[in-house]
């Protein structure tokens, strides 16, 4: 069957009328089922002789109603105040006993109704696409052509719509476990969702902005600590995301280039040996290496045997009081040894990408630079990195996002082991060498303080965006003006 | 030629020569030092593994007595605090139904993204690159509050469905490969009458083994190598419920290190070596998905 051709075009530019066109006209037009299956979905199909349809539709269509007459409009109507009933113990005549009264639960209110609003797009969107099929339905029959029966239905989704059935599952997945959670973050960072309101003992509720002010330092006493603690982690967090960019990409280049020419022998073997340290998990490494960086760790013994210890002492880059180098412990080493160490993790993943692409770059290219007098350095900044950035511009991109949100390395080094001396990034969990992502985590691991880190959350998100679309146009607008 | 060639040329051709060998030495010596660098952690994961003390070895790099009890203890021993075979048995279930959740969702969108067109193709990817750009960990904070809600914490199907829930987004890869299969391949079983899904079972899956083999190794080793996650939903405290990454972590916590050192060595070791197999089977697959996947954006 397929579409059936409108008799009057419902665009006057021809083009193929859009999803509420199509709804618009249907309702309109269409007959006394077409107009009813907008509000019980199954009467337009037995209208139009579809039955099983018509049971499977309006099944769906019950699910969803029932969801919200339980659940949904219930927590919809309290959404407005997320809950007025604080949980109590509540004598109880009829049993003498004391009871919890029924009280309510903001998270579960939250929750809900967000689910519900979702429900609700949902279902509208669903019952327009029910009109618009019916009128479909319903000008095939008017043509006196058949309708499809539901063998041929089913086979339309595993041929023309066969991109609905493979879509329908991971699209849900990911509504679900990453779209409805983000709502309910987002929501969260305007509430007063902490330690002091955690339901169900307590309720929390609307606070609008303030926690926004309380992160840019305009609120109460708390807000100054949480203000200069963002401030110092956000600049941190960039410098981090930067370094750790560009010493990746730049030691991989480098090091591919430097195992991939004529003069070195054995390259596989030496490749070999970078790429071990990859196979080993980031978890065992990274604890590994800041085992071997400890204040007492065999690091420290080797410095202090082989006299850098006592070197470090004598040209001031060690207060005297220490009798071993802070690598992970102390503010300004540890960030440092941070890079250095992820160096050591990412070098070996981008050394493996840059031989691949390296490889890809045409030989005459570089065999015509060759004969035209081109030395090394010219070929490497004339063609070898233009090609790579070309290619890797948008992984660059990626990375630097990837870096920005790199919880692994620095949680895993410093967790346990890096204690702040400032007083005012204590106060609020914060330490010089957290990111905003691992900030935000242990604001909710230590003090339970979501509605922070939600606001930290969107904050990230932000950055991030703005910096991939920014950096997206660049990349752009240079393709544009070199073909 | 050698007639022609003045004592003079020769001696500039020998000096060549032997500042090439010079040059080359170098060249050598420092790859020599580089490698070290990255081996040294290596080795100490591997001898520490085999030492004879328990704890850290603060003084010696080399463990000054070898033994293999570390390995009998992790594989045979299990003890309150270190219960590995158990960890692995764990880590393996979460990590068969990841794998086959994932694997299943990554080919499905990949292929509908490569192969299918239709109208709100564009605006799906869009969308998919935007929600990629939130921090996972804050996608997973808010998965917490949901998942607590429901009481799935500290259960292994909770676990799997954050793992394998949203992992239809992670695409792009895979759909650059699926890029590559000729379309004129698909047009021409579509003309002998194959339906869309005939071609994605019978043509472009079958054509697709290397993505199809990078895909299910890289969903399989995520909950070996995910400690976050696992740290977030499996909370209990209760040892035995752990996965090896959250198990191994423990052990270094500042009061069990002094006695687990060298056992996590040891368990670290083990769970390497499955995890290098794989990665080996993958490495070249990984650079093949990493370019083909970055210039199609």
């Amino acid at each position: 069957m397929a579409e059936v051709t409108l008799s009057a075009p419902l665009r006057a530019d021809g083009k193929e009328p859009n999803f509420l066109q199509r709804f618009g006209h249907g309702f309109v037009h269409g007959d006394i089922f077409t107009k009813l299956s907008f509000l019980v979905w199954g009467l337009g199909y037995i209208g139009h002789g579809q039955l099983i349809k018509a049971v499977l539709v309006t099944l769906v269509q019950g699910l969803g109603l029932y969801y919200l007459g339980v659940a949904g409009i219930p927590n919809l109507m309290k959404f407005g105040t997320l809950g007025t009933v604080q949980m109590e113990m509540v004598f109880n005549p009829a049993t003498f006993k004391n009871e919890v009264n029924d009280y309510d639960n903001s998270f579960a209110i939250l929750l809900l109704s967000i689910i519900a609003l979702v429900v609700i797009v949902a279902m509208i969107a669903a019952a327009m696409a029910v009109v618009a099929s019916n009128y479909n339905l319903q000008q095939i029959r008017k043509a006196g052509k058949k309708t499809n029966s539901f063998v041929q239905d089913v086979r339309v989704y595993l041929n023309e719509k066969f991109y609905v059935t493979l879509l329908t599952l991971p699209v849900l997945g990911v509504v679900i476990f990453t779209i409805v959670p983000l709502f309910i973050l987002i929501a969260v960072a305007f509430t007063n969702y902490d330690q002091q309101h955690m339901p169900p003992n307590s309720l929390f509720t609307w606070v609008g902005l303030a926690n926004f002010f309380t992160l840019f330092g305009g609120g109460q006493s708390l807000s100054l600590t949480f203000g200069y603690a963002f401030g110092k982690i956000l600049i941190w967090t960039l410098v981090w995301a930067f370094f750790a960019t560009f010493t990746n990409f730049f030691g991989g280049v480098f090091l591919a280039m430097f195992i991939n020419d004529k003069k070195t022998k054995f390259p596989k073997l030496w490749r070999t040996l970078f790429v071990i340290t990859i196979a080993v998990p980031q978890f065992v490494t990274l604890l590994l290496v800041r085992n071997f960086f400890g204040d007492n760790g065999i690091f420290n013994t080797m410095m202090s045997n082989l006299g850098v210890t006592d070197l470090l002492h004598n040209i001031g880059l060690l207060s005297p009081t220490m009798d071993y180098i802070p690598f992970l412990t102390s503010n300004g080493w540890a960030q440092v040894m941070i890079i250095l160490i992820n160096i050591w993790v990412g070098v070996p993943y981008q050394m493996l990408i840059a031989t691949g692409v390296l490889m890809n770059i045409p030989a005459d290219m570089l065999e015509a630079a060759r004969i035209d007098g081109a030395n090394p350095v010219q070929m490497f900044f004339r063609i070898k990195l233009p090609y790579l950035l070309s290619v890797q511009g948008p992984a660059l991109v990626t990375d630097f996002v990837k870096n920005v949100n790199n919880f692994n390395v620095i949680y895993l080094l410093t967790q346990d082991v890096y204690v702040t001396a400032d007083q005012s990034m204590a106060a609020s969990s914060a330490k010089e060498v957290d990111l905003l992502v691992t900030w935000l985590f242990r604001l909710t691991q230590e003090q339970y303080n979501y509605k922070m880190a939600a606001v930290i959350g969107i904050m990230v998100f932000i950055i991030c965006a703005v910096f991939t679309v920014v950096c997206f146009r660049f990349i752009n607008k240079k393709e544009a003006t070199f073909s | 030629m050698t007639q022609v060639m003045s004592a003079d040329t020769k001696k500039q051709l020998r000096k060549g020569k032997i500042q090439r060998g010079v040059r080359g030495t170098i060249r050598h010596l420092i790859l020599i030092a580089l490698a070290a660098v990255w081996l040294v952690p290596i080795l100490w994961l591997v001898v520490t593994s085999f030492s004879s003390y328990r704890g850290i070895n603060f003084t010696h790099f080399f463990p000054e007595g070898y033994t293999l009890d570390n390995y009998i203890n992790v594989l045979f021993h299990p003890d309150s605090v270190a219960q590995f075979p158990q960890w692995f048995m764990n880590t393996l279930i979460v990590a068969i139904f990841n794998c086959i959740i994932s694997t299943c969702f990554v080919l499905m969108v990949a292929y509908a993204f490569s192969c299918c067109r239709f109208k709100s193709r564009r605006l799906l990817q869009n969308l998919s690159v935007t929600v990629n750009l939130f921090p996972g960990v804050l996608a997973m904070i808010a998965v917490y509050f949901v998942l607590r809600y429901l009481d799935l914490t500290n259960s292994y199907a909770g676990l799997i469905m954050v793992y394998a829930g949203s992992s239809g987004l992670g695409y792009l890869i895979c759909k650059g490969f699926f890029d590559t299969v000729p379309v004129s391949l698909r047009e021409a079983a579509k003309l002998d009458g194959a339906s869309e899904a005939r071609i994605f079972f019978q043509i472009v899956i079958p054509m697709s083994k290397p993505i199809l083999v990078y895909t299910i190794i890289n969903s399989f080793m995520m909950p070996w190598t995910d400690f976050v996650m696992a740290k977030m939903i499996l909370n209990s405290g209760i040892s035995a419920d752990w996965t090896v990454a959250i198990g191994l972590y423990n052990m270094l916590s500042r009061t069990l290190v002094n006695n687990y050192f060298a056992l996590f060595c040891a368990g670290g070791v083990l769970v390497s070596i499955p995890i290098s197999i794989l990665f080996v089977i993958m490495q070249k697959f990984y650079v093949e998905g990493i370019t083909s996947g970055a210039d199609k954006g």
